[in-house]
C-alpha cells in the first residue's frame, strides 16, 4: 500500500514540475486578486490518477496486443488519447470498419493505402504502426 | 509577463492568464490599445457556467464543465465591446495556413482555435483531445511560428507541421482552422453597458433554464449523482468520475475553484467601475463560494487517496456541492437584481 501512494507521489512531482506553471487566482492580503502559480493540491492528486489511470490502460493495451489479442491501432489509438469514432474522422473511414481494424486477424491483412490513412491521423511511420514498443 | 515583437514590428507584451480565451481575447484588445484585463474578459464574455453532461462522454467519462460552451466567450465579448472582429472557418487546411500568413505579414496578431493534444511545445500532462484551445499568433518564423500562449508564462515557437495539424484536427468541436482579428477596436469602448448586459446574461443562463443538467439545476443534479455514485458503479469507477470533475474544476486553465475566482475578481473590477458596494461584496460572497468548491476539491482528492476514510464521503463531497449551489443560486439572484438597478 505504501509503495502505491509514494508512487503517486513521484509521479504527481513528475507531471507538475515541468517548468511549465499554470496561473490561479488568489486573493492576496489587501482584498486584491492576484495570479499565482502554484498548483492546488486536489489538482495534483485528480490529474495525477487519470494520468496513472491512461498510462496503466496504455500498458494493458500492449500487453494485448503482444499477446495478439488486439492489433497494434489499438495501441496507437490509445496513445493518441482517440476513440474509434475520433479516429474513423481523422482517417476519413466509416467507424465500424475501424473497430474492425483493432482486430488483429483483419488488421495484418490491410493494404497499405489504408494503413497509410492510418499513419496520417496518428502521425506515426508505417513501421511504428504495425508494431509496439517492447517496454 | 514579457515582451515580444509582432510582425509589424510593434511591442507586445505577453501577460500570464489562467484561461486560454478570455486570455487570447485579452491580448487582442491590448494589441490595438484597449487596455482591458483577462477577468474583466471573463465576465463580459459571460464565461461563468455550469454543465453536467452525462450523455456526452469523453474518454469515456461524462463531460462537466464550469464555462460556457468554447467560442462563445470571445464572440459575446467583442460583440458586448463593441470591436469589429474578422472570423473566418476553413474548409482547405492549405488556404487556412496561407490566410493565416498572408494576414500576419499584413502586421495583425492572429487569434487561433486549435486542439490542444498536437500543440508539441506542451508538457504531457496538458496534452488531450480538446479542440477548443486559444492561441495568439505573433509572427512568422524559420519554419514554424512564434506564439503567444496564454496559459504559459512565455511565448514559445511552434513547428508549422503542428499548427496545421492542431487547426484542423477532427473530432468533436472541430475548430476548423477557426481564424480571428480585430479590425477596428473603439479606443474607450463603454464596459459598463457591457458588464451589465453580461451580468444579466449570466443570470439568466444559471437560474433560468429549462435543462436539468446545467446552471444551478445542473450542480444540484450533479451532486445527487456524486452521493449515490459509489454505491451505483463501485468505488473505484466512482473515484474516477470524481477525480474528472475535480480534474475540469482545478486544471483544464480555470483559474482555480471552477472559474469562481476569476469570476470574483470580475465582480471586483466591476465594482470599482460602478463604484457599487453591492458588486464588492458579491465579489466577496464568489470568493467564499471559490473556497468551498476548493474544499469540495480537497475532500475529493482525500477520498481517491483514501486517507480519513471515515470522515471524508462521496455523501460529504456531494453535500459541498449542494452548499455551492444553494449560495450560488442566492448569489445570482442578486446579481440579478443589482444589474436590473445599474446605470451605464
Amino acid at each position: 500500500m505504501k509503495d502505491q501512494k509514494e508512487l503517486a507521489m513521484e509521479l504527481e512531482d513528475e507531471i507538475f514540475n515541468d517548468g511549465l506553471p499554470k496561473a490561479y487566482y488568489k486573493h492576496n492580503e489587501n482584498g486584491q486578486y492576484v495570479l499565482e502559480t502554484n498548483a492546488p493540491w486536489a489538482e495534483k492528486v485528480s490529474c495525477a490518477l487519470i494520468i496513472a489511470g491512461n498510462r496503466a490502460n496504455l500498458e494493458e493495451i500492449r500487453k494485448a496486443v503482444l499477446a495478439g489479442q488486439k492489433s497494434p491501432l489499438c495501441y496507437h489509438m490509445e496513445l493518441r488519447q482517440l476513440d474509434p469514432g475520433m479516429l474513423a474522422k481523422a482517417a476519413g473511414m466509416a467507424v465500424f470498419r475501424v473497430k474492425r481494424h483493432l482486430r488483429p486477424d483483419v488488421f495484418t491483412k490491410l493494404k497499405p493505402s489504408v494503413l497509410n490513412r492510418y499513419t496520417k491521423a496518428l502521425r506515426v511511420t508505417l513501421e511504428e504502426l504495425k508494431t509496439v514498443p517492447n517496454s | 509577463m514579457s515582451s515580444e515583437v509582432t510582425a509589424a514590428g510593434k511591442p507586445f507584451i505577453h501577460h500570464h492568464s489562467a484561461h486560454c480565451e478570455s486570455g487570447t481575447t485579452s491580448a487582442l484588445f491590448r494589441d490595438k490599445g484597449v487596455e482591458i484585463s483577462e477577468s474583466m474578459i471573463f465576465g463580459i464574455g459571460s464565461g461563468i457556467y455550469f454543465g453536467h453532461l452525462p450523455f456526452i462522454k469523453w474518454v469515456g467519462l461524462p463531460i462537466t464543465t464550469f464555462r460556457s460552451r468554447p467560442g462563445t466567450l470571445f464572440a459575446k465579448a467583442s460583440k458586448r465591446i463593441g470591436g469589429k472582429f474578422f472570423t473566418k472557418k476553413y474548409h482547405s487546411a492549405k488556404k487556412g495556413m496561407a490566410d493565416l500568413r498572408r494576414v500576419l505579414s499584413e502586421g495583425h496578431i492572429v487569434g487561433l482555435t486549435t486542439n490542444i493534444y498536437w500543440l508539441t511545445y506542451f508538457p504531457n500532462r496538458f496534452r488531450f483531445q480538446f479542440n477548443g484551445h486559444n492561441i495568439v499568433v505573433l509572427r512568422e518564423i524559420e519554419n514554424g511560428f512564434r506564439v503567444s500562449d496564454p496559459v504559459l508564462e512565455y511565448p514559445v515557437d511552434c513547428l508549422t507541421e503542428d499548427m496545421e495539424r492542431a487547426r484542423f484536427a477532427r473530432g468533436p468541436l472541430e475548430p476548423r482552422g477557426f481564424m480571428y482579428y480585430a479590425e477596428n477596436v473603439p479606443l474607450n469602448p463603454n464596459l459598463r453597458l457591457a458588464c451589465i448586459a453580461a451580468m444579466k446574461d449570466t443570470c439568466n443562463m444559471m437560474l433560468r433554464t429549462p435543462f436539468p443538467f446545467v446552471g444551478i439545476r445542473g450542480m444540484r443534479y450533479l451532486a445527487k449523482k456524486t452521493i449515490s455514485s459509489p454505491d451505483k458503479l463501485g468505488f473505484k469507477e466512482a473515484c474516477r468520475r470524481l477525480a474528472n470533475i475535480v480534474r475540469m474544476q482545478e486544471e483544464v486553465g480555470t483559474g482555480g475553484a471552477g472559474f469562481r475566482f476569476m469570476y470574483a475578481a470580475f465582480l471586483q473590477e466591476a465594482a470599482d467601475l460602478f463604484a457599487s458596494a453591492e458588486l464588492a461584496q458579491l465579489s466577496k460572497e464568489m470568493t467564499a463560494i471559490g473556497d468551498i468548491w476548493r474544499e469540495f476539491a480537497v475532500v475529493s482528492a482525500r477520498i481517491i487517496k483514501q486517507r480519513g476514510q471515515a470522515e471524508e464521503t462521496f455523501a460529504k463531497a456531494g453535500g459541498l456541492m449542494l452548499i455551492c449551489a444553494g449560495r450560488e443560486e442566492q448569489l445570482f439572484q442578486e446579481l440579478d437584481r443589482i444589474a436590473k438597478k445599474l446605470q451605464a
